[in-house]
């Protein structure tokens, strides 16, 4: 039973920052229907940045994660303004293409800057820290990791649903003329979406860092479990994504445990393959229906 | 003058013959000035930790010697390609390196399954290969190995000496192994196998991960279900780094051991205290135990790339990869070709280099080490617990 309540936990905490991968995958797409390949290394790269801030400038680890999600959410909104706005008559494959150069791009800068070896990341939550729960061992670090990616999930449904912010971001993702005309400023709600969902991105950086360690290819396993997650959960609906990221970890943590945890990564991809054919629009997706 | 004239052409002609066969009798990547070595490596990807230092240590030997005039007056110049750890892309650098760079040799080469991977396409192409940094066992019982000089570890005869080490002298009745799921990983666990059957032990759990993997919190409950007294690791620094600390943080502290690909101080930045009093295992003389030419080695390497003081071990292991190669091309003299080489590695016998000791070849002998020693890791440093323990040549 303790075993049990051991996948679990470690399923759920590692399922809430797949959950925040997919988050800043969905809101993009929602909006522009643009597929972010280089959501991961954007974030490996905001990553690097708090990193540089802690150890470097020796700042305290608020105000490190602070100037990391605005570099984060500049870099995000410059690359929409600078390149994928020139861009935008390209087909939807070109932009793609756009981001997984992208991502190419930022990986090659992050390996530049900062080097390849693998850096451990300075956390205020311990990660061998841990609290014993009837017999489930749960780290410091995973539950700050958890609690922080439910606010931070809370404060983007608060924006998106609450806000006249939100509302324009909503606007222009279901139609975008028509939101034009009434006078939404489709340029800079498209440059915040895409600075938003970066950020995000950099909020599961440094959450994953100290578990994971910190090197210039610690997301791309993230970021594609993430997008499984999106898939998952449905790619253009924002619970789903947390329900999928969520799914997606336990799911990966009690197959891992149980059936055989050679295979676990496969698992991930069988569900999508899975999901994909019965139910191709997502567990809380929107029925996929093309207008003719 | 019309005469002349023809002589003058029939000269030319000649020399253009003449320079023409010289130029195909000359060597491969070898000119009177420069030979030409090449190297596909981890550079990014998870097992960067390794490639990055081993691929700077050799760069830096090779500065060194260079600055001192090169060998029998030719500069030896690297040229290192990416591959990320993927056996394709290790693949597609080879195929580079010699058809296009024209090297002389493939120097290093890191990774069993890579290695394996561009085995073939070396071995028809006849190109010098010294030292594939992969399991050398995977040589055993090969017949072309003409070209083939290794001085790696085995694998699978750490893993046997690693579970009879720890049933002998630790105590040990039960083990299991976390293992990286390709040729690397695959190989020690055999090796473990083998060495805990003949020491009447148990391997009670075999636990792999993908090297993609981030988070192997699961695998430290698979490893824990089975309550091993020891755990055997084959990883990647970062994996074996991870292991290590999800298995403290679940209260798990079995007596751990590790394949020598882990004797590095940086392992102590990435897992901590936790990487105290880890057993594993060494094949040269290591930083600390007062060897006056490995420190001498370390020390003219960290002045030409300071960075690699942060990772002596690799460092120094990349060095060590080089050093028969280096030392091959000087017992050929000045007349450099591939029969030339070969005939001179295999004249190498109980060799010392800075960093490699006690390397023998001949004919019929192309595993040049055969010998490990047990470590134990105490605040940074390596303590020697045995005398060097040689295992039975292979190939």
């Amino acid at each position: 039973m303790a075993l049990l309540g051991q996948y679990l936990v470690g399923g759920l905490a590692t399922g809430s920052l797949y959950a925040l991968v997919a988050l800043g995958i969905v809101l993009l797409y929602r909006s522009s229907r643009v597929l972010n390949f280089a959501h991961g290394d954007l974030a490996t790269f905001a990553t690097f940045v708090a990193f540089t801030l802690l150890t470097t400038f020796r700042l305290p680890f608020t105000m490190a994660t602070a100037g990391s999600l605005a570099v984060a959410a500049v870099a995000g909104a410059a690359f929409y303004l600078l390149i994928l706005r020139p861009t935008r008559d390209a087909t939807l494959l070109g932009i793609i293409v756009i981001t997984l150069g992208l991502a190419l791009v930022v990986n090659g800068a992050v390996v530049q800057i900062w080097g390849t070896e693998t850096k451990v990341f300075p956390f205020p939550l311990s990660d061998t820290k841990v609290y014993h729960l009837g017999g489930v061992v749960i780290s410091q670090v995973s539950i700050g990791s958890f609690l922080a990616g439910l606010v931070l999930m809370g404060l983007l449904y608060l924006l998106v649903q609450r806000t006249r912010i939100g509302l324009a971001m909503r606007a222009v993702s279901q139609n975008l003329v028509a939101a034009q005309a009434l006078g939404i400023p489709a340029k800079k709600i498209f440059a915040l979406t895409w600075g938003l969902a970066t950020a995000l991105g950099a909020c599961a950086g440094i959450l994953l860092a100290p578990v994971t360690f910190l090197d210039p290819f610690m997301m791309v396993d993230p970021f594609l479990k993430g997008f499984a997650a999106a898939v998952l959960g449905g790619i253009d609906s924002m619970p789903g994504a947390v329900l999928g990221g969520l799914v997606l970890g336990v799911a990966e943590s009690l197959f891992g445990g149980y059936v055989s945890v050679k295979f676990k990564t496969t698992m991930a991809f069988l569900i999508i393959i899975g999901v994909l054919i019965v139910r191709p629009e997502g567990m809380l997706g929107r029925e996929y229906k093309r207008r003719v | 003058m019309k005469i002349m004239g023809r002589m003058l052409l029939i000269g030319a002609l000649l020399t253009v013959l003449t320079s023409g066969s010289l130029a195909q009798t000359q060597e491969r990547g070898v000119t009177a000035t420069e030979v030409v070595i090449g190297t596909s490596q981890p550079l990014s990807g998870p097992a960067a930790f390794w490639g990055v230092p081993v691929t700077g240590g050799m760069d830096a030997w090779i500065k060194f010697i260079n600055d001192q005039g090169g060998i029998h007056g030719r500069k030896i110049r690297l040229v290192a390609r990416d591959d990320s750890y993927l056996p394709p892309r290790a693949v597609a650098n080879v195929r580079e390196l010699v058809d296009r760079e024209r090297v002389f040799a493939i120097v290093g080469l890191l990774g069993s399954a890579n290695s394996f991977a561009v085995r073939d396409y070396l071995v028809e192409n006849q190109v010098i290969w010294v030292n594939p940094l992969a399991d050398a066992n995977m040589w055993a019982g090969f017949k072309q190995k003409k070209h083939l000089f290794v001085t790696f570890p085995s694998y699978l005869d750490e893993g046997r000496i690693l579970a009879d080490y720890a049933a002998k002298s630790m105590g040990v009745k039960t083990m299991a192994v976390f293992y990286q799921n390709d040729l690397y990983g695959q190989k020690g666990f055999l090796g473990v196998k083998r060495g805990a059957a003949q020491a009447k032990a148990k391997v009670v759990a075999s636990v792999s991960y993908e090297v993609t993997d981030t988070d192997v919190s699961g695998h430290a409950l698979k490893l824990r279900e089975a309550n091993p007294d020891a755990v055997i690791l084959y990883a990647t620094p970062r994996h074996g780094a991870l292991i290590v600390r999800e298995m403290a943080k679940i209260g798990f502290r079995p007596k751990i051991l590790s394949s020598f690909t882990l004797t590095d101080p940086a392992m102590f930045t990435l897992a901590g205290d936790a990487w105290n009093d880890i057993i594993l295992t060494a094949y040269f003389p290591l930083p600390g135990w007062g060897d006056a030419r490995v420190e001498e080695t370390l020390a003219t390497i960290s002045r030409i790339t300071p960075a690699l003081a942060q990772n002596p071990f690799n460092a120094l292991a990349g060095v060590s990869f080089l050093e028969p190669f280096l030392e091959g091309m000087r017992r050929a003299g000045p007349n450099l070709t591939r029969e030339s080489f070969v005939t001179a590695m295999e004249s190498i016998r109980n060799w010392d280099g800075m960093v490699v000791r006690s390397i023998s070849f001949g004919p019929d002998r192309h595993q040049g080490l055969n010998r490990i020693a047990i470590v134990k890791a105490e605040n940074k440093q390596f303590k020697k617990l045995t005398d060097w323990i040689s295992y039975p040549i292979g190939f």
